[in-house]
């Protein structure tokens, strides 16, 4: 009993909203098992991250509501690309569950909204701080050329038990 | 590896050489008559008059000289204080790998269509001065790529969907240069 789209696009904007629901999903997810693996100022930091994923979903499950998009929901548990055993590994799965996040808001820089692109342009920005501030180093191209997130269960290597 | 090897090799390079000029050859008159093909279908005015330059075009050439000009300051400084070259040098390559990402989007002519405006591509031609100390000479790399990742972001509405992504990509980058620069924390 969905409304139908809006016009000028609806239908993509829907798609690319949930896609960036699902990769803030991971990133929630990830934070929570990086973060197991961090004391003092970073773990402050992870915690402050996972917040901010938090806060970037619950504004997308609305965002996708108002446009009669249904919210996917999250999984109870992601694959992870590699394991995570300590606090090197968990640094790297920050930084790459930035990346991912990077990429899909850029996905929303390519609609024609102007609001969608602002949007989409601020979310890419504020992986690629994330990002940076994890790696300790910049990319030239945040957003592109990043593997895509795995679909659960579809990861190479899983680790968790 | 008989005893004839050499002479038959160098017959099949010959061979090579003979066909490699003929292929040039065939492809320079390809090449030569692809206009008349492409003028034979649009009727004859397509060949009189260049296509205007689409507004794509004029995004594409601010953003370059956004990072020629950011080019340009990091050389000043790196003239400057060559010290810093260890800090600098890997996001000056950065604005480079933009710069070269955003001219692979163009092909542009070479027939003089814009002799007097300033050369996109070229670093721009007065950087402000440089400040004398290294912290000065950071805050004002600092503020440069601040500025520049605002003035991408306001072409976004007019570019096409490929190039708005790759201005929001380079805007983000800059920011993240801002970053570093700022105080190179670390987690």
């Amino acid at each position: 009993m969905s409304p139908s789209p809006r016009p000028g696009g609806g239908q993509a904007a829907v798609r690319a909203l949930q896609a960036a629901l699902m990769a803030e999903n991971t990133a929630v997810y990830g934070y929570g098992v990086a973060g197991a693996h961090f004391a003092g100022a970073r773990r402050a930091a992870a915690v402050r991250d996972w917040v901010a994923h938090e806060n970037a979903r619950d504004t997308l499950t609305a965002m996708l509501t108002a446009r009669g998009g249904r919210p996917v929901a999250a999984a109870a548990a992601y694959a992870l690309p590699f394991g995570v055993h300590n606090a090197a590994t968990a640094v790297s799965l920050a930084a790459l569950l930035e990346d991912r996040v990077a990429a899909v808001y850029l996905g929303l820089v390519a609609l024609s909204e102007p609001s969608l692109r602002e949007f989409g342009a601020a979310g890419v920005r504020t992986a690629a701080l994330r990002a940076a501030a994890w790696r300790g180093s910049t990319l030239a191209f945040p957003g592109f050329d990043v593997a895509p997130p795995s679909a659960p269960g579809t990861a190479a290597r899983t680790t968790h038990s | 590896m008989g005893d004839g090897t050499p002479p038959r090799r160098s017959a099949r390079a010959e061979a090579r050489v003979v066909q490699e000029a003929t292929r040039r050859r065939v492809l320079i008159a390809t090449a030569a008559a692809l206009p008349l093909v492409i003028g034979g279908c649009k009727g004859v005015g397509a060949l009189g008059t260049p296509p205007k330059p689409a507004a794509d075009v004029a995004v594409t050439r601010d953003a370059m000289t956004l990072e020629s000009t950011l080019i340009a300051r990091y050389g000043a400084v790196l003239t400057a204080m060559p010290s810093l070259a260890g800090e600098l040098s890997p996001l000056l390559a950065q604005h480079h790998d933009h710069l070269a990402r955003l001219r692979a989007r163009l092909i542009i002519p070479r027939t003089g269509a814009q002799p007097s405006a300033s050369p996109s591509g070229t670093p721009s031609p007065r950087p402000a001065p440089v400040p004398g100390t290294r912290a000065g000479a950071l805050a004002y790399l600092r503020d440069a790529e601040n500025a520049a990742a605002a003035s991408l972001l306001a072409h976004l509405d007019a570019a096409p969907p490929s190039l708005a992504q790759l201005l929001a990509s380079i805007s983000a980058s800059e920011a993240t240069h801002a970053l570093v620069l700022g105080q190179g924390r670390h987690r």
